[in-house]
């Protein structure tokens, strides 16, 4: 029995690409095929789930499938251009550099490396599978002739009904009724945190002068997290705008919980998985339609076609204030999020992929 | 600050309606008032003109790139410098008792050692430090050179006002943007005469202007109009968000590097069918038609009809009208009665050719690709 062999730079645990990676693999093995998990690093706590890839060769089997798990710059892409095996790609999108030029210059490098990666894997990929039609997109773009969208795995079943209480009541303490509007993103360039800042401004000015900005993510690109937060200051937001980072589940379900409207007014997304949190989470959306943000959100958001704070803010308003709105949306989230469902997009992944192991000779 | 009332709801959707149709329906109406509310926002005086691009001025000041992109040299060596300086005092304050005792142990016990791995730190820093304060010299001693031989700024009293809604082009534009599904906008729109023209032939357009004393009568009207570039406008608009763009004004004698960005813009930011139309003088009138300022000292020169069009195919639009207008500084022929007509008036067609002819067009092109 040949099988289907996932590369992955790192296997993190909570990590929307690590708990995918992992959730594939049982995938796999459900359907009746061998299935490991190569890595470049792997976290202690996964260590006992992954193999370096350099030691996949004295492993190699005729009829090998391999499927790169591809978001960031790594040696595993330089390992899989000299492989013979047909290589799938599972591409997440990476962020241009053009975002973090000023800001973080060796980041910059970095995803441009990323980005030449990809475009060297492309054109050899027997199948290029996307998280959306925007991903799938850029990979033809590229030269992978072809390809199919399946969203990415979120193995998170139920982790929105396990509220941590006590997180909940400290942030409600906190800013009591004030509005609170919510992102949750690594805080960096692409991500747009500092229109939210301006957004929230002038929605305090408008609106609700208590109002707070609640931004739940890893401080990645640190001076473009210095300005957002100088800027907030500078606009007298000191203590209006309040950053989580290292939440467990259960906290971010409380930050969720605790927010009145999710905002997101990114400029590039592959994706965009707190959308779906938020869906999960009952809380309406606002977003400004960038990248694969359309597609992912449906008509479950008001979906923006430009992003001045006077437009956020008012829709922002309009999306708190109007219950029938917010219960519309809301609705329309649930039904959306079904079109995301695990159960779905594993068999999406074992029907793509059955479709090339027929022809390769994979199978039970 | 005095509520504002919203406006009277219209044609209402069925709120047990809950199909896929009713709910884009909705949710178009839902926007609209979303829009509806800025703009009264803005005509009410909430909004002053210019106030969002202020914000992300100001937001570009705590940026190390400074403003638009252009390093301020010595600011941003500044925060180098600032940066140079690696604190071994790491902060000891924890939530809990025990945890401050623990923190403050430990840093004493590897106090010796992060100590000297910090000071090569420092030194490190500060030698890239001082090999930028030297670059920086030299940089700005290129600045100097290059200034003195740079073009004077055209004087902001001296640029035209755009007036395009009593031009001989409104009409042509209206019937090429009648029955586009989506938002359309003008750059730059002056005053707005012609967006009334377009909102009055169902079209959802707006418009941007970088002169807010000249949008001020548009605002007072209730016209979406804002006070900013077309470029820093296009840069926050999503991709083929638009279904169709007017460009007029000072557009047309952009510096070819930013008439190169707006090309990219314009394209990416109109739909797939979408419309471009483009309005400008041509250049045999540039000269006879504009102040000696003007023509001087803008930064770049309009284009004949023709070369638009090939940048714009090579963009993937397809030309779909050309039509002049304006002034026609054409010379007139002489009557056949006269005796040397032909010898004439075959001079007077060279010089028409070359030196006159209508003083601006307007080109209308399709996105296809």
């Amino acid at each position: 029995m040949t099988g289907v062999h996932q590369f992955v730079p790192a296997l993190l645990p909570r990590d929307a690409t690590g708990d995918h990676t992992l959730a594939l693999r049982e995938t796999f093995r459900s359907a009746g095929w061998e299935s490991e998990i190569y890595v470049e690093a792997a976290h202690d706590e996964l260590m006992d789930k992954a193999t370096y890839f350099e030691r996949y060769p004295e492993r190699a089997e005729p009829g090998d499938i391999l499927l790169y798990q591809l978001g960031t710059a790594s040696p595993v892409a330089d390992f899989l251009l000299s492989r013979p095996e047909p290589l799938v790609l599972d591409y997440h999108n990476v962020t241009p550099a053009s975002f973090y030029e000023g800001w973080e210059d060796h980041t910059s490098e970095k995803v441009a490396l990323a980005r030449s990666q990809v475009a060297a894997l492309a054109p050899l990929a027997v199948l290029g599978i996307a998280d959306s039609a925007f991903n799938a997109a850029e990979l033809r773009r590229l030269g992978c002739r072809t390809t199919a969208v399946v969203p990415i795995l979120i193995g998170r079943d139920g982790w929105v009904d396990r509220v941590d209480e006590r997180e909940l009541s400290r942030l409600s303490a906190d800013h009591g009724t004030a509005t609170v509007l919510l992102f949750v993103g690594r805080i960096s360039p692409n991500k747009a945190q500092h229109h939210l800042v301006e957004a929230l401004w002038l929605y305090r000015r408008w609106y609700d002068p208590a109002a707070r900005l609640h931004l739940v993510g890893p401080a990645v690109t640190a001076s473009y997290v210095d300005a957002v937060f100088a800027f907030a200051a500078e606009l007298g937001l000191e203590g209006a705008v309040r950053h989580g980072e290292h939440l467990t589940p259960a906290q971010l379900a409380a930050w969720y919980a605790d927010a009145d409207v999710f905002v997101c007014v990114s400029e590039h997304e592959g994706f965009c998985i707190p959308l779906l949190e938020a869906m999960e989470s009952d809380l309406p959306v606002v977003a400004y339609s960038a990248g694969a943000v359309p597609e992912t959100l449906g008509d479950a958001g008001i979906l923006l076609d430009d992003k001045r704070p006077s437009l956020v803010a008012s829709a922002v308003d309009r999306v708190h204030h109007d219950p029938v709105l917010a219960d519309r949306l809301v609705a329309a989230g649930r039904g959306r999020l079904e079109q995301f469902g695990a159960a779905a997009t594993r068999a999406r992944f074992v029907e793509v992929l059955g479709a090339l192991a027929a022809g390769r000779g994979v199978g039970g | 600050m005095a509520p504002i009332e919203p406006d009277p709801p219209v044609d209402p959707v069925d709120p047990a309606d809950t199909g896929p149709a009713a709910r884009a329906r909705y949710l178009d109406e839902v926007m609209a008032e979303i829009d509806a509310e800025v703009r009264r926002r803005r005509a009410s005086g909430d909004l002053p003109a210019g106030l969002e691009r202020e914000l992300d001025e100001l937001f570009l000041e705590f940026s190390p790139v400074g403003l638009h992109g252009r390093a301020r040299l010595r600011e941003t060596l500044a925060l180098v410098d600032g940066s140079a300086y690696v604190d071994t005092a790491v902060p000891v304050a924890s939530q809990k008792a025990v945890g401050s005792y623990v923190k403050r142990l430990i840093r004493k016990a590897i106090g010796w050692y992060v100590g000297f791995i910090v000071h090569q730190i420092v030194k490190f820093a500060w030698s890239v430090s001082r090999m930028f304060h030297v670059v920086v010299d030299h940089v700005e001693g290129l600045e100097a050179a290059v200034e003195s031989q740079r073009t004077p700024e055209l004087p902001a009293s001296a640029v035209p006002v755009a007036d395009p809604g009593s031009s001989w082009w409104s009409g042509a534009a209206v019937d090429a943007l009648a029955g586009v599904g989506g938002r359309v906008l003008h750059a730059e729109c002056g005053n707005g005469a012609l967006l009334d023209v377009l909102i009055a032939g169902g079209v959802d357009a707006y418009g941007v202007d970088p002169t807010e004393s000249v949008i001020e009568p548009a605002i007072d009207r209730g016209l979406d109009v804002r006070a900013e570039s077309v470029l820093g406008h296009l840069e926050v608009v999503a991709d083929e968000a638009l279904s169709g763009i007017v460009l007029s004004g000072s557009i047309q004698w952009l510096h070819p590097n930013e008439r190169d960005r707006l090309e990219g813009l314009v394209t990416s930011r109109l739909a797939i069918d979408g419309v471009l139309i483009l309005h400008s003088a041509t250049p045999e009138s540039w000269t006879a038609g504009s102040s000696h300022l003007v023509s001087d000292l803008a930064p770049g020169r309009p284009l004949h009809a023709g070369t638009w069009s090939h940048l714009l195919a090579q963009r993937g639009f397809r030309p779909t009208a050309l039509l002049y207008g304006g002034e026609d500084r054409r010379l007139v022929q002489v009557a056949p009665s006269n005796a040397d007509a032909d010898a004439i008036n075959a001079a007077i067609d060279v010089v028409n050719t070359l030196l006159l002819g209508p003083g601006e067009y307007l080109l209308v092109a399709v996105r296809e690709r």
